[in-house]
């Protein structure tokens, strides 16, 4: 057999889509019992410039000799130079992740997916509904929103949680709760006597918001089981189905399209979502 | 194309030539099955074969496979390279080249995988025309015949090859290391005549009529828990699924936990962890339920993005399944909507 | 500080011992990431009161067994079972099938086999405590071993493989024995081995326990409806998992 030449040995670290970047932990923030604000830099300033995303899409978080998770980006666009992940303590990669201190460095790759159609959305109005970590992403966008706020309309924000101590970024939403610009309203199934929002499930809160049908995007983010009935909530206030969009978790292990972890339906939640609107939900077998 | 004859007898001169400047690979028994191996002469070969236990697939994507070393303490990248051989494949069947195909459009599109592309650039096909076995049913996807994605086609007249050149690099080959003649008008007539037989030659014939209606419209039928229960969620059908391209990607340590790799290998929609997320929730919990997602991802969930279905009949998933689950018989109950 | 950690061994041939000693080339490495206070097969020593993680091989046989772990899951912060004995009983459990009073018997007679021990049915350790972690197999891999404490060391879930063994089997090329009219136990056992046995020629024998995804109804339908003996299944199965109700 012939000699092996040189080239057949080929390095791609300029594109190697599987390589992370080295990111340090610039602040890490506790939300709740089990949920962690983090805020990462990626340390290339290279990398770190065209580092670009849209809300709504994910990053792939790597700790070596841990593995990766893919977490949804939480701040918005519009902070430019770091990416902040708010990740819940649920596996072996979060939770190595929750051990790690300010300054230590992890792994980033992306971002990847499709986000929420923020250009689209301009000009109307939008109703925003999470369910408990769901507001994770939708936070992305709210925060997005706030930044360009002359551009859109009424903005609506419901948000549930099973109770007070699950309410994520509480501290925003209590300054925010006497702001004119949003509606903000929070519910949790368990109220404690400290709580001085609603109670009950997210869904019962859309007996009080008037929605014009014509004119407002829906974006929902939450459990698996929240999805079918505030989507219903929705259709009975006549919003359009391709203007309610649903953000999606599931196994996003490459993030790029290949591994087919994230198959749903005939797509992969990596590429083709996880956002998706509601037409096209319904066109994904066993989605919702 | 460009089309030249060669004598059967020549073959060994072309594998000793192509031995000289790649590692040849191409099919040798195995107790008395076939495998792509790496072979030093033409006696190796058995070009004869019907099919091998496992697709070609793994000399550009491996069942296991390093793709980056790394060091904990800084959380460095110490190594990303690949390590892709200058390689012949030699007598690949037209379903395997096309199954080639098919996972070129997961591998060398949009986010091109680094590791598939290297191999995929510095190998060359050789194919070999081939007999109908039982299980195959290339037929029904029009996958029995192949017009790219190789190097040189050789299709058997008998004591001669008709060969379908369809690179430079294939057709350079031909010429440094055989003796070929010009193809004459007596030779494409008896090209005409082997592949005419060839397609008459075919057992199964499945009814593919609207494939993507029925899996959608038929989605909760009771065929689905007939499939779950036979299933053993094995994975061997994905293992020897030429065009099966899904992976998983763990992290080994090094014993002193300083440094280590991230490997990926091949993985199964068919195992049960398969699509459950950190939290437990899990997305395909039943048997059933993974069986048909295979189906539906294969007849319809690749075909909405690639115009193809991901399957190209080599009837291998079907030999392998201890249950004797097949794309032919899955077809079947969808049509017939009854197991049989 | 290094994890203070013992090695134990109850009912069992020794033999996943000796294959910890069988790491060989990295066993320092290994060594340098714990503090070993105890090891029963290399060391002449005692048990020591205080350890952070108890490594345990073999079956529980006997009603010393079952105190000597209700004290070490009192102390070890993890508890590691290696081997097929203590994960799913193992051979040891194949005593429990039938009469044991009767097999005993027959091996030792009328005299109890060690003074001062009440025997008690063969199961693995996880029928008396907690177990953190699992290594399967018989013996345990070298290097399935070194992951698994590493995950132990470093926090991390513990995730024995889920899946019948067929898959990795196919990767490795081998021709299917049920193809060659013979049963092989990988349709419904736990994999990880990466089909070593097959590999080389002998149809797996089931030493790393029942996979949980296992389907058993339809792995004795197939072997039925190749002229075998669906009831083989279960028989064969129960030389490394007569106890396999008992396993958690």
């Amino acid at each position: 057999m012939s000699v092996i030449p040189q080239d057949a040995y080929r390095r791609d670290a300029e594109t190697n889509p599987y390589r992370p970047w080295p990111a340090r932990i610039t602040s890490i923030i506790d939300l709740t019992e089990t949920e962690k604000l983090f805020e990462f830099r990626i340390i290339d300033p290279e990398i770190r410039e065209s580092f670009t995303f849209q809300s709504g899409q994910f990053v792939e978080l790597s700790i070596f000799g841990v593995g990766e998770a893919p977490i949804s980006i939480s701040s918005a666009p519009s902070k430019q130079g770091f990416v902040e992940l708010c990740v819940r303590c649920a596996g072996d990669v979060t939770g190595a992740l929750h051990a790690k201190q300010c300054g230590d460095v992890v792994g980033i790759r992306g971002p990847f997916g499709r986000g929420f159609p923020f250009q689209e959305m301009k000009g109307h109005d939008v109703l925003l509904v999470a369910g408990g970590l769901g507001i994770a992403p939708l936070k992305s966008l709210i925060n997005h929103i706030h930044d360009e706020r002359h551009e859109f309309g009424k903005v609506t924000i419901l948000y549930g949680a099973k109770n007070p101590a699950e309410v994520l970024f509480r501290y925003q939403f209590d300054m925010w709760k006497h702001r004119d610009d949003f509606d903000l309203i929070l519910t949790v199934d368990e109220p404690d006597e400290s709580w001085d929002g609603e109670r009950g499930l997210v869904t019962g809160l859309f007996d009080q918001i008037e929605v014009d049908p014509d004119n407002t995007y829906g974006a929902i983010c939450g459990p698996p089981v929240m999805y079918k009935y505030v989507i219903d909530e929705m259709r009975k206030k006549h919003m359009d189905v391709d203007k309610i969009y649903v953000s999606f978790e599931r196994r996003m292990k490459c993030g790029i399209g290949k591994c087919g972890h994230c198959g749903v339906g005939h797509q992969y939640t990596c590429v083709d979502g996880p956002v998706f609107n509601y037409w096209e939900a319904m066109n994904l077998q066993g989605a919702i | 194309m460009f089309f030249r004859m060669v004598e059967k007898d020549q073959i060994a001169d072309l594998v000793r030539g192509l031995a000289s400047e790649y590692e040849v690979v191409g099919p040798v028994e195995k107790q008395g099955r076939f495998v792509f191996a790496p072979v030093t002469g033409a006696e190796e070969l058995r070009l004869d074969y019907d099919t091998t236990l496992l697709p070609p697939k793994r000399w550009f994507f491996p069942p296991e496979e390093t793709i980056m070393r790394f060091r904990t303490a800084d959380e460095e990248v110490t190594d990303d390279e690949v390590f892709a051989p200058p390689r012949v494949l030699f007598g690949l069947h037209p379903c395997d080249i096309n199954a080639l195909l098919l996972m070129d459009n997961v591998f060398t599109r949009d986010y091109v995988d680094p590791y598939y592309k290297a191999r995929r650039d510095n190998t060359l096909v050789v194919g070999v025309s081939c007999t109908p076995s039982d299980t195959c049913f290339c037929n029904v996807w029009d996958t029995d015949e192949v017009h790219w994605g190789f190097d040189v086609f050789l299709t058997d007249l008998g004591d001669r090859y008709y060969a379908s050149l369809r690179t430079v690099k294939g057709a350079e080959l031909l010429d440094d290391y055989v003796k070929s003649s010009e193809v004459t008008e007596e030779d494409t007539a008896e090209f005409q005549r082997v592949v005419g037989e060839f397609k008459q030659a075919f057992d199964n014939d499945v009814d593919t009529t609207q494939l993507p209606v029925l899996l959608d419209a038929k989605f909760d039928s009771p065929i689905w828990d007939e499939f779950g229960e036979q299933c053993l969620s094995c994975g061997a059908c994905s293992m020897v699924c030429p065009t099966c391209y899904c992976f998983d990607v763990t992290d080994r340590l090094a014993p002193d936990q300083k440094s280590g790799r991230r490997v990926r290998t091949w993985d199964s929609c068919q195992f049960k962890e398969f699509a459950a997320v950190a939290h437990g929730q899990n997305f395909r919990e039943g048997r059933a339920s993974r069986v048909k997602y295979r189906y539906y991802h294969k007849q319809w969930g690749y075909l909405s993005k690639f115009e193809r279905v991901l399957c190209v009949g080599c009837g291998r998933c079907a030999r392998a399944c201890p249950s004797d689950i097949s794309p032919v018989r899955v077809i079947e109950a969808l049509q017939t909507g009854g197991v049989r | 500080m290094a994890p203070r950690v013992v090695v134990i061994g109850l009912a069992s041939d020794f033999g996943c011992q000796v294959q910890m000693t069988n790491i060989e080339d990295h066993l320092l490495d290994v060594l340098g990431l714990i503090d070993l206070r105890y090891w029963q097969l290399a060391s002449s020593g005692h048990l020591p009161d205080s350890y952070d993680v108890a490594i345990i091989e073999g079956a529980v046989t006997t009603d010393e067994h079952v105190a000597l772990l209700e004290r070490v899951r009192e102390t070890a912060g993890v508890v590691i079972a290696i081997g097929a004995c203590a994960f799913t009983g193992g051979i040891p459990a194949l005593a429990a099938l039938g009469e044991i009073d009767r097999h005993c018997a027959v091996v030792y007679g009328d005299t109890p086999p060690v003074a001062g021990v009440t025997r008690r049915t063969p199961g693995p350790v996880g029928s008396v405590i907690a177990v953190d972690y699992h290594v399967p197999g018989c013996p345990i891999d070298t290097d399935e071993f070194v992951r698994v404490l590493h995950r132990a060391l470093q926090g991390l879930s513990d995730r024995p493989p889920q899946d019948p063994l067929c898959a990795v089997c196919k990767t490795m090329e081998n021709v299917c024995f049920l193809e060659r009219g013979q049963v092989c136990l990988g349709l419904v056992t736990r994999t990880g081995c990466g089909a070593r046995c097959v590999t080389l020629g002998r149809p797996c024998t089931g030493c790393r326990g029942l996979s949980p995804e296992a389907n058993l109804p339809a792995a004795a339908g197939v072997l039925e409806s190749r002229g075998l003996d669906g009831a083989e299944l279960v028989r064969l199965f129960d030389l490394y998992n007569a106890a396999r109700e008992a396993v958690r």
